[in-house]
């Protein structure tokens, strides 16, 4: 049987439209979009005035920074920010429960911001930065709100952690001195069924204080 | 359940073992108990391990996004399975066509439920079985993705024949209601609570009564028992279908292979996993190993396969393949299971100081296509009472099958009978804190009551008497819950030379914190840290041990871990011994080193120690004994009960009806806390959950299609940081000498009482009773008589 | 989600101009599905692909589009913003939060904190009904050229209490409800230019269009929203109800805006929110209180003249009340802020 994502590939080249379509960071020419055509990964500009590029349905690159690096993935543009983390990329930490934004178990940080994996495409964060939880602890050293989420005990099935951490910690960037409401309202997005809340609110006090030191 | 350790069950020897509450009564008994278990462990004060606030072993995995559940496994060549539900609550399928979907690029498998062997393409007329509910599953399809396994489940061409259907509990009791089952049924898909048996009665969609529970049947004489009463208190309540919502959902990788059948399974019980699995493809066990390594998530819905980890091994052994299926998120709350409803007729009758003279309930519930919805385990077991008599009816409806929901039964009868003895309470005009000292014979719960309202802060004022629209109010509930043991439950621990350890089991970590108290009761045995030890649980390549339900892990599985630890160490000391040329009987371990009392030169790190062992290896494994004070019946109902008592403090806006819950002090016992920063944190997650219990959470059934609507998780509604009250933990250790641990299971008793202590302070504040769950605005804006 | 082509618009003009060109055929699902969507922060739409209930073949990304996420403020021409904006934008914005009070609270209490991150104000104005029989794709209701509304003889605890006759479900955003009290317009650019509508006319109710909840036609996108300046005498409040404080649909929000000389009120603007099928302006209860000082009970009768005529379904009866009250509340809310 046929790869199926070959075939896609092929129509797409049938249809003539820019064959394996490259998008890079959005908004770095005056045209936002720049299609390009590959003999593989030789990429040529074509002139920005042209019409933007359409993509897919078949896969397209994809490059962003990831936890710091820059990656590319081959993606079809149906492919949530979520799956392509998980799936393209292994990166198993961001956790999909919800699918609809609903649980913000798959957050991770769009520019530095917490968002939900799973309501983005892949696509749309081209040029873009995303950090997950696995980026959080980068070179070994723990964030201080892991570091506190360990110390007071903050999970327990732990599937709802990384979106938990992914949400104190932006708190913290954007807030060093939050007050327990602060933390109640930049997790109120996160479902915990295991119900470590009361932990959490503890644990991410406590990284604030430890922070300031 | 045999015991396991019947070869030294004749020579027994006498400990003398810590026993009562320390600051109260502790004392110490004498206790018979096998030759080869360890001596008795003292109270955790004198401890350097056990009793301590250990970290979670495992918790940097989790704050890290490197644990891996079952949902983010990824084998070579491993494809995803997808499902095709039934979008009719009856029907009939009139014909089935699969072959476009098996046709389809990127497909290598297609099944049928229940013809999963046959690789037919069409299946037609009366082959298929009647479908019962809207969602069940009908056929599975796996392939590259998840999205072409989706696509592929459009093309499967279904022709159903819809059938009548009922899927509220009121309606499906009436004669005449469309049945969902025309033949009495075997019990099939249990809720947890007390199976209604298979002799019990199936008439139209009832099944029952069943009057009786592992904790007895009918007692005394209930005309008498009312007829002695000065005050008969009789109430109707009502509680909603609460469904689980698991973060990972059911699911599971099955990678078949010629030689061994390899399962990553999110689930509470590796061990039932595998045994269904061995058998339902008549493989010998030892061919099918399964694997949790983390999972996210179970509260009593994860035991075996289920339906979707049938169809995934099914799928695997069909393709060749890995095969995962994870249920979505709408099937997952649909067809996962869920807590039962209850419609409860509740009658207490007292005499004037209180004493209890009869209790009798009648109760109807429902578990979907399931059975055990039974309720009546408070009401039968909570209070002294003479005459009690309870009739509880199972009811079928066209909806998804109901599965054991953390304390399953309990939680429901805690809200009737709770709120019931509060309101004798007010009658009989007594504090309910009074009345409960008079009716309730457990002494650990009259500790409980005693210092929880101590720590509360107790003292109510008269009901709905605050001025102001938003009113405050104050309430109390309490919690019963049997102390299970499970015996099939073994442990190894491995001393390495170069002084590593590791300790093995089959039982798996829920969340609950399994692996910590296990590295916990090792590493106190062997004189060392709890991070000295290394932790592998969660495959049944390893020893048999129970699954995690019941309250009882904690339970069944320190003793044997402690237990295989002691032996280890023995064999280690005698080598040692040998070494050193001492009294094995001399040697300790303390502060990861190991001395001889005999010969104070003889002193070195447990590393060092290690490399006197003759092999490289040292082992043993060891498993649960028999409870050293016997068992109250059979051979798995402990001596005693777990009880809690629970107090909430509620604002309730009389305007706009909306409760929030400002305060909880809950007030446990779990025997000896193995590691009281975790059951903290199972208390505050049972407290939580009986929060939404009370006020959010509810699953909603469209009378007129039999769809389940709200399986979002925006329209379930579950409590989120907001909704999260102060919640003050009150541990009180208890010593009660059953076993080399002494440790009892806290999970299911944390989560009953927390909704009928919400309720009773609802009343408080307001001066009006709510009887049905969930306490939502229109039911206190309909109870005020605003609306 | 279905298979789709995916173009990122680099300018209003070429986002409209890609609606027109052509899409493979092959991508078209169904007859009804759609030939493009735009697409701005995705949280509501990649939801109604994912529930199947939109399958376009191309989705046309404005999120890129350069200047649609300017937020200005001036005592002349008011607050105007891009439809990129997003509700975090909103709620973070001093202008908003010091001249725009219960724009800012909407902001605040819409969704979670991520989702305020990505969702768009122009998504927000355009997203479609939560009613859970709409996003059902087993329910072929009303609204999704079915004939039955089964919210009306279904499970409606949530659902509109107004003009409740063809489809009672309420229009979700929490926003608009602040946005209409303040009399905001909308700026919609097409094929034929840009037109300027008031809210107050930008919306379907049920009865109008059951299939579609408001006058932008398919080519037209949202390309700024305008609210006209305040004064010293403005006072603004806002109030959202769910069952939940955390995050939560409303079961009822309010917005008021006020124009008050000293303790009597000149002008008044009262707007439900999940009350009908679109943002509900209360004209009757906001004519009590002009020209009167405002008291506890002019606030009180003014609420109750709010909630006349409403025409509740079987299950939520009890909104009707909660309407009322919240009114009341809000009302003097937006008297004590000054
Ligand atoms: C869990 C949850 C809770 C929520 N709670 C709230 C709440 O409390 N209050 C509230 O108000 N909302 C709430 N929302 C809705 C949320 O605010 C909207 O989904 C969001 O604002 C939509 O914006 P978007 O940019 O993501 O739009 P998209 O999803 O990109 O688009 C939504 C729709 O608008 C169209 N569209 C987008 N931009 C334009 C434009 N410029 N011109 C024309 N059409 C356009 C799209 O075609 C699409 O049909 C909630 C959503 C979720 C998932
Ligand atoms: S998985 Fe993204 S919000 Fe739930
Ligand atoms: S720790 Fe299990 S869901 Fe949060």
């Amino acid at each position: 049987m046929k790869n199926p994502s070959e075939e896609q590939r092929s129509m797409q080249e049938e249809k003539g439209v820019s064959r394996r379509a490259f998008l890079r960071g959005a908004g770095l020419t005056t045209a936002g979009t720049v299609a390009l055509s590959t003999g593989l990964l030789s990429f040529k500009l074509e002139s920005p005035v042209k019409p933007p590029a359409v993509l897919g349905p078949g896969e397209v690159a994809v490059r962003f920074v990831l936890n710091g690096q820059e990656r590319e993935i081959w993606v079809e543009p149906r492919t949530t920010l979520a799956q392509a983390l998980r799936e393209h990329l292994s990166l198993t930490g961001t956790k999909v429960v919800c699918d609809r934004g609903s649980c913000s178990a798959c957050t991770v940080w769009l520019d530095g911001k917490p968002v939900n994996s799973c309501m983005a495409l892949a696509v749309d964060v081209a040029g873009r930065e995303i950090t997950t939880v696995e980026g959080l602890s980068q070179s070994g050293t723990l964030h201080p709100v892991q570091e506190a989420f360990i110390e007071h005990d903050a999970t327990m099935c732990g599937f709802c952690t990384p979106g938990m951490v992914m949400s104190c910690a932006a708190l913290l960037n954007r807030n060093p001195n939050p007050s327990l409401e602060d933390v109640k309202s930049a997790t109120s997005g996160n479902l915990c069924r295991c119900g470590t809340y009361p932990k959490v609110f503890e644990a991410t006090l406590a990284a604030a204080k430890k922070m300031k030191k | 359940m045999a015991n396991p350790n019947n070869k030294k069950a004749l020579e027994t020897q006498k400990l003398k073992l810590p026993f009562g509450i320390p600051g109260h009564n502790l004392t110490e008994i004498e206790r018979e108990a096998a030759a080869d278990e360890p001596p008795a462990l003292p109270i955790n004060e004198k401890l350097s391990v056990v009793g301590q606030r250990v970290k979670r072993v495992d918790a940097l995995q989790k704050v890290t996004g490197a644990a891996k559940y079952t949902a983010d496994i990824q084998l070579p060549g491993m494809l995803y399975g997808w499902f095709l539900h039934s979008p009719y609550p009856h029907a009939r399928i009139k014909s089935l066509d699969v072959s476009a979907a098996r046709k389809y690029p990127g497909v290598f498998g297609v099944i049928v439920q229940g013809h999963e062997a046959e690789q037919k393409d069409s299946f037609g007329g009366n082959e298929l079985p009647l479908l019962r509910y809207a969602g069940q599953p009908v056929a599975a399809v796996a392939a590259e993705s998840v999205a072409i396994a989706k696509e592929a489940v459009r093309l499967i061409r279904a022709e159903y024949e819809p059938m009548p259907f009922v899927v509220q509990l009121d309606e499906a009791r009436k004669p005449g209601a469309p049945l969902v089952y025309e033949e009495t049924i075997e019990d099939k898909g249990n809720a947890g609570d007390v199976g209604v048996k298979a002799a019990d009665e199936q008439k139209g969609n009832l099944r029952g009564p069943t009057t009786r529970s592992f904790a007895g049947g009918p007692r005394g004489d209930m005309e008498k028992g009312f007829a002695e009463a000065d005050v008969i208190v009789e109430q109707e309540y009502r509680t909603q279908v609460q469904t689980h919502c698991c973060l990972e959902t059911h699911g599971l990788l099955a990678d078949w292979k010629q030689d061994m059948l390899t399962v990553y399974a999110s689930t509470q019980s590796t061990k039932d996993v595998r045994d269904e699995l061995a058998e339902l493809f008549a493989l010998p066990t030892s061919k099918v190993r399964v694997i949790t390594e983390f999972m996210g998530g179970g509260f009593g819905s994860k035991f075996g396969p289920g339906y979707m980890g049938v169809a995934a091994t099914w799928l695997s052994k069909l393709s060749g393949r890995p095969v995962k299926l994870m249920l979505g998120r709408e099937a997952e709350q649909i067809s996962a299971g869920n807590r039962p409803n209850s419609h409860q007729f509740l009658k207490v009758g007292a005499k004037k100081d209180g004493t209890l003279t009869a209790v009798s309930l009648l109760s109807y519930g429902t578990a979907g296509i399931g059975l055990g919805a039974g309720v009546g385990r408070v009401a039968q077991d909570m209070y002294v009472c003479p005459n009690f008599k309870m009739e509880q009816y199972d009811v079928f409806t066209h909806a998804g099958p109901g599965a054991a929901f953390r304390a399953p039964g309990n939680v429901q009868g805690a809200f009737a009978m709770e709120s019931l003895i509060d309101e004798l309470a007010e009658k009989l005009d007594m504090d309910p804190l009074a009345l409960r000292d008079k009716i309730d014979a457990s002494e650990i719960r009259g500790v409980q009551r005693k210092q929880g309202a101590e720590k509360f802060g107790w003292k109510r004022k008269k009901a709905g008497s605050d001025p102001g629209p938003v009113k405050r109010g104050i309430g109390v509930a309490q919690a019963t819950w049997p102390r299970f043991v499970e015996m099939d439950s073994s442990v190894m621990v491995r001393i390495n030379k170069g002084g590593s350890v590791e300790v093995m089991s089959g039982v798996q970590d829920i969340g609950t914190g399994t692996k910590t108290i296990l590295a916990q009761v090792v590493a106190e045995e062997l004189g060392l840290k709890a991070e000295d030890i290394t932790v592998k649980i969660g495959d049944t390549t390893y020893p048999d041990a129970l699954g995690s339900g019941g309250s009882m892990t904690a339970e069944a599985i320190t003793p044997a871990g402690r237990n295989a630890a002691y032996q280890a160490r023995l064999k280690f000391a005698s080598h040692l011994a040998a070494a050193w040329g001492v009294d094995a009987e001399t040697i300790e371990m303390k502060n990861g080193e190991v001395l001889s009392s005999s010969d104070a030169s003889k002193k070195m790190t447990f590393a060092e120690a290690t490399k006197h062992m003759p092999t490289s290896q040292v082992l043993a494994t060891a498993s649960r004994s028999a409870n050293y004070n016997g068992f109250e019946s059979g051979q798995w109902l402990g001596h005693g009960r777990l009880g809690a008592v629970q107090f909430a403090e509620v604002s309730v806006d009389t305007e706009t009806g909306f409760v929030k819950v400002e305060r909880v002090v809950a007030a446990h016992s779990c025997g000896r806390p193995i590691n009281p920063m975790q059951v903290e944190s199972q208390i505050n997650g049972g407290v939580i959950m009986g929060v939404g219990y009370a006020l959010y959470e509810d699953r909603i059934m469209d009378l007129n299609t039999g769809h389940h609507i709200n399986t979002g998780l925006d329209t379930y509604k579950l409590p989120h940081a907001r909704e999260i009250p102060q919640i003050e933990t009150h541990i009180i250790e208890h010593y009660d000498a059953h076993s080399s641990t002494d440790a009892s299971g806290i999970g299911e008793p944390a989560n009953i009482a927390t909704a009928a202590a919400i309720a009773n302070a609802v009343y408080n504040a307001i001066g009006v009773r709510i009887y049905e769950l969930p306490i939502t605005p229109q039911k206190v804006l309909a109870a005020l008589g605003s609306i | 989600m279905n298979r789709f082509e995916y173009v990122q618009a680099p300018s209003v003009k070429e986002a409209i101009d890609m609606m027109n060109s052509t899409v493979p055929e092959a991508l078209i699902k169904k007859a009804t599905s759609p030939a493009y969507v735009v697409k701005a922060g995705g949280t509501d739409l990649l939801d109604l692909i994912k529930e199947g209930l939109v399958e376009p073949a191309r989705l046309i990304d404005l999120s890129k589009i350069p200047g649609l996420d300017k937020l200005t403020y001036d005592n002349k021409a008011g607050l105007q913003f891009g439809p990129l904006v997003t509700i975090a934008g909103l709620e973070n914005s001093e202008e908003v939060k010091k001249n725009y009070r219960a724009l800012h609270e909407s902001a605040a209490h819409a969704a979670t904190p991520q989702l305020r991150n990505m969702a768009t104000m122009g998504g927000n104005l355009m997203q479609r009904p939560r009613c859970w029989y709409f996003r059902s794709s087993e329910h072929k209701c009303r609204k999704k050229g079915g004939f039955t509304c089964y919210a009306q003889i279904g499970q409606n605890q949530y659902h509109g209490i107004f003009n409740t006759n063809v489809c009672p479900c309420v229009h979700p955003s929490s926003l608009a409800t602040a946005l209409l009290a303040f009399d905001g317009q909308v700026e919609l650019t097409g094929p034929q230019g840009r037109r300027i509508v008031p809210l107050s006319e930008f919306f379907l109710s049920s009865e109008e269009n059951v299939t579609q909840e408001t006058v932008a036609e398919s080519k037209e996108i949202i390309t700024n929203i305008i609210l006209p300046p305040v004064d010293a005498s403005t006072r603004s409040a806002f109030v959202k109800m769910g069952q939940r404080e955390s995050y939560d649909w409303s079961i009822a929000d309010v917005a008021v805006v006020l124009k008050m000389d000293g303790k009597r009120c000149r002008d008044a603007r009262i707007v439900f929110g999940a009350a009908s099928s679109v943002p509900l302006r209360r004209e009757d209860a906001e004519a009590l209180l002009k020209g009167k000082p405002v008291t506890e009970k002019l606030a009180m009768e003014a609420a109750t003249k709010a909630v006349e005529g409403a025409t509740p379904l079987k299950h939520n009866g009890y909104k009707v009340k909660l309407f009322e009250n919240l009114t009341k509340r809000v009302i003097m809310q937006a008297v004590a802020v000054g």
